[in-house]
């Protein structure tokens, strides 16, 4: 029997990960509670709040690069479409009456917004996820421009660069429950969502969720299909994966996380505009799966809480000059070049993409390149041919 | 209205042809896309702009100093960011392009502030601003017409009955035709009939082969990213005084479009760039006027996304079978 490679280069996340996760949820869970940081205690919750919104968007992410080995620079568009269904329907429809007011019911929105992501990466994917590594990348870039375009233009709908104001809370209203709950409450159960804390358990649950179907789709059949085909596209198909579909795949599902993380934003802020889904933001959420290490679950959970951190002390220290308040971005920049020069496979890097990623062995190159590359190498074979 | 978005595309496109030759030939030597392409011709903008506003340097002066700044910019880029992970996958070098682009955009927000810059009126010579001919109304048969050259008018006929609408065309619009039009002769001269030429031709077509044949690779690249830079910058500052309007945020979309236009005619191939430049730059015109000004990016990206799905290997480039 051969001995199995452990799955992280660090031993304590490969054999500890229950340790690992109990500690992070016994520490988080508390957070609210720490009365003990004084003033700082607000900006505390927000940090912890953008945080945990970063992993879900992050993890989102994080199966397209790190488990099928495909860029995607597009990601904030389907935040964006989460966000703006969200906003949508909570604003519109809570305006029609019954019964199609169920529909501004944040828990009827969270699927809703999860299949419209889908659908788009679905739409989007499908003629797409054929093209190589570089050429999908830019077209996902397209694409979630072309949706901040949509924005902004369809004023109808979205009121453009005004944005969408005064998006309800969510909350849980229980009365159709009321013959039971009634013997043990007076009143019916009804509870508005305000101040920090609620949201605070809300995305906490999201974020956990999040993680437990991260991890329970690594080892699945799709996982082990995805990181079959980052290693090598043409074995992966030659042993029976219909590429395409396992793509498409994973695209619907990392779109849909993107979209529930906009659903749960609209819903937060009260307020969404075009401006909080530019470009910069995809790359952020790059930058975060790019720290921690492409297709590891606790990498990206280190990844965007350091990041979200960091970007925000920024943000708080630099308050004096409004400039340098959104120049903090260059820092993420010298992040990304650094970590790929030097660790290119993150601070918890997986074993197999590690392997892949600071190899010298330049057949294990080139198949990963041609994975990501195919047509383009291509094209050069064929000009040697020629 | 039609000629004039002609016109108007024109100029645009000449500009995007200029980017996307940069995009094409790093394209075609090392295959990464240089995300940060975009940011040289920002930056290509903003140090002509600092040379003459801060520094009072004649602008032709200011121009040749930013070219090669840029280049030299361009040359360390390569140096210190993609030099170290030719070698490394694919992924790696793209994402240090995107980071490279970050970073640079955001030192140019530090240094430069984020408000739109313009050039002060009397630092840019008037002959580069001046009306060069004005045609009023063309549906009259002969119509009166004036060129007006550094004051000098000249008043003819022209027969032309097709038309309705009037033409303007500025003497800085022919000018940016002029110029991208003799840049893309030189580049085109250099590439097919010098000897750094035949090296780049060379090491785009196998690096190893290069090398055995006694080409410095590495001094081939770096030249390469040198050119492409020094190109981005006349385009950066092209747009620069044409708009007059500088800011750290150009970079981006213009450098997408490019690409958009490199994809367009094929990437890695030069021709196909200052094609896909000047149809993109056409279409981004009559889209503006025609459909709709706020989907004027939209136009350039739908095109692409178009372009990328259903001829990936672009307008002029060969199809391509992919080969196990």
């Amino acid at each position: 029997m051969p001995k199995r490679i452990p799955r992280y280069t660090i031993s304590f996340f490969s054999k500890n990960q229950p340790v690992f996760y109990g500690l992070l949820l016994l520490v988080v869970f508390f957070i609210p509670f720490y009365s003990f940081l004084g003033d700082f205690h607000e900006r505390f919750m927000y940090i912890s709040i953008m945080s945990m919104l970063y992993i879900v968007l992050a993890l989102g992410l994080n199966i397209i690069p790190g488990f099928t080995g495909l860029l995607d620079l597009g990601f904030v568009g389907f935040y964006a479409i989460g966000a703006y269904t969200a906003g949508l329907l909570t604003l519109k429809c809570a305006a029609l009456g019954p019964p199609w007011d169920i529909l501004s019911n944040y828990w009827v929105i969270i699927p809703l917004a999860a299949l419209n992501g889908a659908l788009w990466g679905i739409l989007l994917g499908a003629p797409t996820l054929r093209l190589t590594g570089d050429y999908f990348a830019i077209v996902t870039f397209g694409f979630s421009e072309l949706v901040v375009l949509v924005i902004v233009n369809e004023m109808w709908l979205t009121r453009g660069p005004m944005g969408l104001p005064g998006i309800a809370s969510p909350g849980i209203d229980l009365t159709f429950l009321y013959p039971i709950t009634r013997f043990f409450f007076e009143n019916p159960i009804v509870y508005s969502f305000k101040g920090r804390v609620p949201f605070f358990y809300l995305i906490l649950f999201m974020m956990i969720v999040t993680i437990f179907i991260m991890n329970r789709l690594e080892d699945s059949r799709l996982g082990r299909a995805w990181f079959a085909i980052r290693d090598d596209e043409i074995a992966a198909e030659c042993s029976g994966i219909n590429i395409m579909r396992y793509k498409v795949i994973a695209f619907a599902i990392s779109a849909s996380f993107g979209a529930i993380g906009g659903s749960f934003f609209a819903r937060w802020f009260g307020f969404i505009s075009p401006v909080s889904f530019k470009f910069w933001e995809s790359i952020l959420i790059l930058c975060m799966v790019v720290l921690g290490g492409m297709g590891s679950i606790p990498g990206v959970i280190l990844g965007a809480t350091v990041l979200v951190s960091l970007s925000e002390i920024l943000r708080q220290v630099l308050e004096p000059w409004p400039d340098l308040v959104q120049a903090r971005y260059a820092l993420f920049g010298i992040i990304l070049i650094l970590m790929m020069r030097f660790k290119p496979a993150g601070l918890i890097p997986l074993s197999r993409v590690k392997r892949v990623m600071s190899t010298k062995d330049e057949t294990i190159l080139q198949t990963m390149n041609e994975s990501f590359f195919s047509v383009s190498t291509d094209r050069k074979k064929l000009s040697k041919d020629r | 209205m039609f000629i004039q978005q002609l016109v108007n595309g024109l100029t645009l496109g000449g500009v995007y042809a200029l980017i996307a030759v940069g995009y094409t030939m790093v394209y075609g030597i090392i295959e990464l896309i240089n995300f940060a392409h975009g940011e040289i011709y920002m930056l290509g903008a903003f140090l002509a702009f600092s040379f003459v506003t801060m520094f009072n340097v004649p602008f032709p002066l200011a121009i040749l100093l930013s070219i090669s700044c840029c280049a030299l910019f361009g040359v360390i880029l390569e140096f210190i960011a993609y030099r170290p992970l030719r070698k490394a996958p694919r992924l790696a070098a793209l994402i240090t392009a995107i980071g490279a682009s970050l970073f640079l955009q955001n030192i140019a927000l530090m240094i430069w502030g984020g408000r739109l810059k313009t050039y002060p009126k009397g630092t840019i010579p008037e002959i580069f601003k001046s009306a060069l001919f004005y045609i009023n109304d063309l549906k009259i048969a002969f119509c009166q017409y004036y060129l007006q050259f550094n004051g000098i008018s000249i008043t003819g006929d022209v027969r032309i009955t097709l038309l309705r609408g009037d033409v303007s065309v500025s003497l800085l619009q022919y000018n940016i035709l002029i110029i991208t039009i003799f840049l893309m002769f030189c580049l085109h001269i250099l590439i097919t009939q010098t000897k750094i030429g035949t090296a780049m031709r060379a090491c785009a077509q196998d690096k190893t082969t290069a090398s055995l044949m006694g080409i410095n690779v590495n001094r081939v690249i770096s030249f390469t990213f040198a050119v492409g830079s020094g190109l981005g910058a006349v385009a950066g500052i092209i747009v620069g005084v044409y708009y007059n309007a500088i800011f750290p945020m150009m970079g981006y979309t213009a450098g997408v479009k490019a690409f958009a236009a490199a994809v367009l005619g094929g990437i890695g191939n030069i021709p196909g760039a200052m094609f896909g430049g000047f149809v993109l730059g056409i279409a981004e015109s009559y889209g503006a006027g025609y459909l709709s000004s706020g989907y004027r990016d939209g136009i350039a990206y739908a095109i692409m996304i178009l372009v990328i799905i259903f001829r990936p290997s672009g307008l002029l480039g060969r199809k391509t079978v992919v080969k196990v």
